[in-house]
């Protein structure tokens, strides 16, 4: 396996599964705005932070007496080019990675990412209004899962597959935390104190549908979601795809299929401990923003030693 | 398809001079008859959505991005008959032994040159002769591997070579797309006709690879070595890779070693490539020796080929015979070295450093088209009958001035295949460029790619300048089936 083509597997499984969350959250959260009250107010913002493009975000709408209208947040999260972390940029990138490494995957990936591309350069602008968006929204899912069913139902459990997987899970796991940290920075501002329980559960199954987890989560906790119980769930749950400690313990085993290298060892052996050993009751009541971002940095420094053990391979 | 009105000022692929069809496209064309205007639109349409959706395009790059074009696909077939085809093959066969034992001969003891075969000042200015090659020894004696001829069919309804593309052919990706794309159009008449198979042209070339490499007795490493996604032949690239198997890489994930072998960077570290089907011109391939900025090549990889440690196709200065003069002189070898008179006719071509022949070009420039004798993509030529009083003129002093780098042919009345259009089958010219394949054994294509003209009366077929492709027909008229 190339270094380079081994790279580029995986940040388009990377970038497929960056889509796939963003389309989701995207999604939930404009379902959610449809069952607030006028009292309460739904908020932009923190999911904007989380993606870590407040500042491109700020650039684009400098103005804060003219607030950004809803259109105007959907399109810079769905569709703006300048924006690293839009649903069309990890699309595109998605492409442009799969584009050098075609010759690795079955030919059908070309087929469904060349659509999804197609889907959003064409008339993304139509099909994002609040008429079409369930429907666009629905159409990106669908293709990432074809995506992620091709590739398990068709690709040789190589060790291109393997870093592919590998990416997918880093990549789930760093999307994880970052939809448990927009929802636990409060998407909704009720305006009255007696909406504010009611609303920051809402919160959390917004948190849990956008991860696909909101089933999961009542047959595994069979009571009402509180955000103790959710973030449990979403951190340490060991049968959930896409609960941090299943993504990176999944990473783990994956490692054995690799040339061995400790340092990638230790950095996600690292990681692991620091979810089972995080403590849900407590982060919840503080604010888990702190501990999220400890863990997206510690991701970004275990993508730092795999790049160096795999990547860049000196002559 | 209505064909009563169907003309070709032209010889034409499908239908006879009385508008009944050849006998080869018999079948075909009675059934394009039986379908309606609509049926050709729904076919014309789903066509081009396989084409456009399995990706046959050819890459441009503007503004920083990369921009995919679709290549223009027509639905109608070229159909050749097999018995044709078969002389055809054996006259192609013979072309690329005899070019290979040129090639030997430039790079060895000159023979030719010495005997006055072919005059010795061609060397001198061939742009693509390759010091640097001479005295080197390539596996099995193979410098052009991979070869695609161009061959048109005159009015006297005779197939001709026009030219010989020896350095890096590409094209045959859109060949095998294009059959793939017919067979799902046109599944009843794969069923009733014998159209003989294209697809084993991977496997052939997988082969042709393998037989070259350094360590035999042992399942050799292959690469692709492909100048990125910003090429515009890169669909072929990742697809052939990927129809062999084979690794494909760029130039940076290779590098030479101190024991002069050739290494592909992996997750395992290094690993040794013994073949290397390199799609990067000549001087591109090494830094080293050739131009040395090049951040396409890999530094040492000559030096890797010369002590034969990585087997190179097509072999760097392969091109010294692609080459419009050179072509001239091809008849001349095949009777040179092979002792055998050409199969396969040359079109006539007339050489500007003989006096006689420079004279009768300045004076026919009015029907005659001149070409350059190093560029491919069909630029830099005059096309007499269609040219400009102007053009004339530039194109007589660039002759003067240059005589080695000119040739002439006579104005050839290229064939014409119907296209569709929205009023019906309509004559459109195309040549047809098989590939050829050279290491153990020599390979043909079964056709080739067939390349058509878009516009109305246009001769140029290339893809860069707005050709399209038809898919070929070798079919079989004498089987029972």
């Amino acid at each position: 396996m190339l270094s380079r083509v081994a790279e580029n597997l995986y940040w388009f499984a990377r970038y497929v599964r960056r889509a796939d969350n963003m389309a989701r959250l995207v999604g939930v959260a404009s379902q959610l705005q449809l069952d607030l009250p006028r009292s309460v107010k739904f908020m932009w913002q923190p999911m904007i932070d989380t993606v870590g493009v407040a500042g491109q975000f700020k650039a684009r709408f400098p103005d804060a007496a003219a607030a950004p209208t809803d259109a105007d947040v959907m399109r810079f999260l769905l569709l703006e080019e300048a924006n690293p972390s839009s649903l069309r940029h990890s699309i595109d990138a998605a492409r442009e990675m799969l584009r050098s490494i075609r010759d690795t995957l079955p030919p059908q990936l070309w087929e469904v990412l060349t659509d999804l591309h197609m889907f959003v350069a064409d008339d993304g602008e139509k099909r994002i209004t609040r008429r079409h968006r369930v429907d666009f929204i629905a159409h990106i899912v669908d293709g990432c899962l074809k995506i992620s069913g091709l590739v398990t139902a068709t690709v040789s459990r190589d060790i291109g597959f393997q870093f592919m997987q590998f990416g997918t899970a880093v990549e789930q796991a760093d999307m994880t935390t970052r939809i448990i940290d927009a929802g636990a920075s409060g998407l909704i501002a009720p305006r009255k104190e007696e909406d504010r329980e009611t609303f920051r559960n809402l919160q959390w199954m917004a948190v849990l549908s956008s991860l696909a987890a909101d089933r999961t989560y009542r047959r595994h906790v069979r009571q009402r979601v509180t955000g103790e119980q959710a973030l449990r769930f979403l951190l340490q749950n060991y049968d959930f795809p896409r609960s941090v400690h299943f993504c990176l313990s999944r990473a783990q085993r994956m490692l054995a299929a690799f040339p061995a290298r400790p340092e990638v060892e230790k950095r996600l052996g690292g990681l692991v401990e620091a979810i089972r050993n995080a403590d849900p009751a407590a982060l919840v009541r503080k604010n888990p923003a702190s501990f999220m971002d400890e863990i997206q940095l510690e991701l970004g420094a275990l993508h730092g030693a795999v790049a160096r053990a795999y990547f860049n391979v000196a002559a | 398809m209505d064909w009563t009105n169907y003309r070709s000022v032209a010889f034409d692929e499908l239908i006879a001079a009385d508008g009944g069809p050849r006998p080869a496209a018999g079948q075909l064309v009675r059934y394009l008859a039986k379908l309606s205007d609509r049926d050709v639109a729904a076919r014309q349409l789903a066509a081009s959505a396989i084409a456009r959706v399995s990706g046959i395009t050819f890459t441009v790059y503007s503004d920083g991005r990369n921009v995919d074009r679709p290549l223009p696909f027509d639905l109608i077939p070229r159909v050749l008959a097999r018995s044709e085809w078969q002389r055809t093959e054996a006259g192609l066969e013979q072309r690329i032994r005899a070019l290979n034992l040129f090639i030997s001969d430039v790079y060895g003891e000159q023979r030719i040159f010495k005997d006055k075969v072919v005059p010795a000042g061609l060397l001198a200015n061939s742009v693509n002769f390759r010091k640097e090659c001479v005295g080197v020894k390539p596996p099995l004696g193979i410098w052009a591997h991979v070869c695609g001829s161009d061959l048109v069919r005159d009015a006297d309804g005779k197939l001709y070579a026009l030219e010989d593309n020896l350095r890096i052919p590409s094209g045959v990706s859109y060949m095998l797309e294009n059959r793939i794309v017919a067979k799902r159009v046109f599944p009843e008449l794969f069923e009733t006709c014998t159209i003989l198979p294209v697809d084993e042209y991977p496997m052939q070339l997988y082969e042709t690879l393998a037989a070259l490499s350094p360590r035999p007795g042992e399942t050799p490493v292959i690469a692709l070595l492909t100048p990125g996604v910003f090429n515009s032949a890169y669909f072929e690239h990742t697809y052939l890779a990927q129809a062999m198997g084979i690794e494909l890489v760029e130039g940076t994930d290779l590098f030479v070693g101190d024991d002069d072998c050739t290494y592909m960077r992996t997750v395992y570290g290094p690993q040794r490539v013994d073949v290397i089907y390199r799609r990067v011109d000549d001087l591109y391939l090494d830094p080293e020796v050739f131009k040395p900025d090049s951040v396409l090549g890999v530094r040492g990889l000559m030096r890797s080929w010369r002590k034969g440690m990585v087997a190179l196709a097509n072999a760097p200065g392969a091109g010294v015979a692609d080459d419009k003069v050179v072509f001239a002189y091809v008849p001349k070898m095949i009777e040179y070295y092979l002792g055998e008179e050409a199969l396969l006719p040359n079109v006539p071509s007339y050489l500007c450093t003989d006096d006689g022949e420079r004279r009768y070009v300045l004076d026919h420039l009015d029907e005659l088209v001149v070409k350059p004798a190093n560029e491919s993509g069909g630029y830099g030529m005059l096309i007499g009958p269609r040219s400009t009083k102007k053009q004339r003129a530039k194109f007589k002093k660039l002759v003067v001035a240059d005589p080695r780098n000119y040739i002439a042919q006579p104005t050839l009345s290229l064939s014409t295949v119907p296209i569709v259009t929205p009023r019906g089958p309509s004559p459109r010219h195309v040549d047809l460029r098989p590939f050829i394949l050279s290491s153990s054994k020599v390979y043909v294509t079964t056709g080739g790619l067939t390349r058509v003209a878009m516009k109305r009366g246009s001769l140029v077929v290339n893809s860069s300048q707005g050709g399209g492709a038809k898919d070929t027909w070798v079919v079989d008229t004498e089987d029972p089936g």
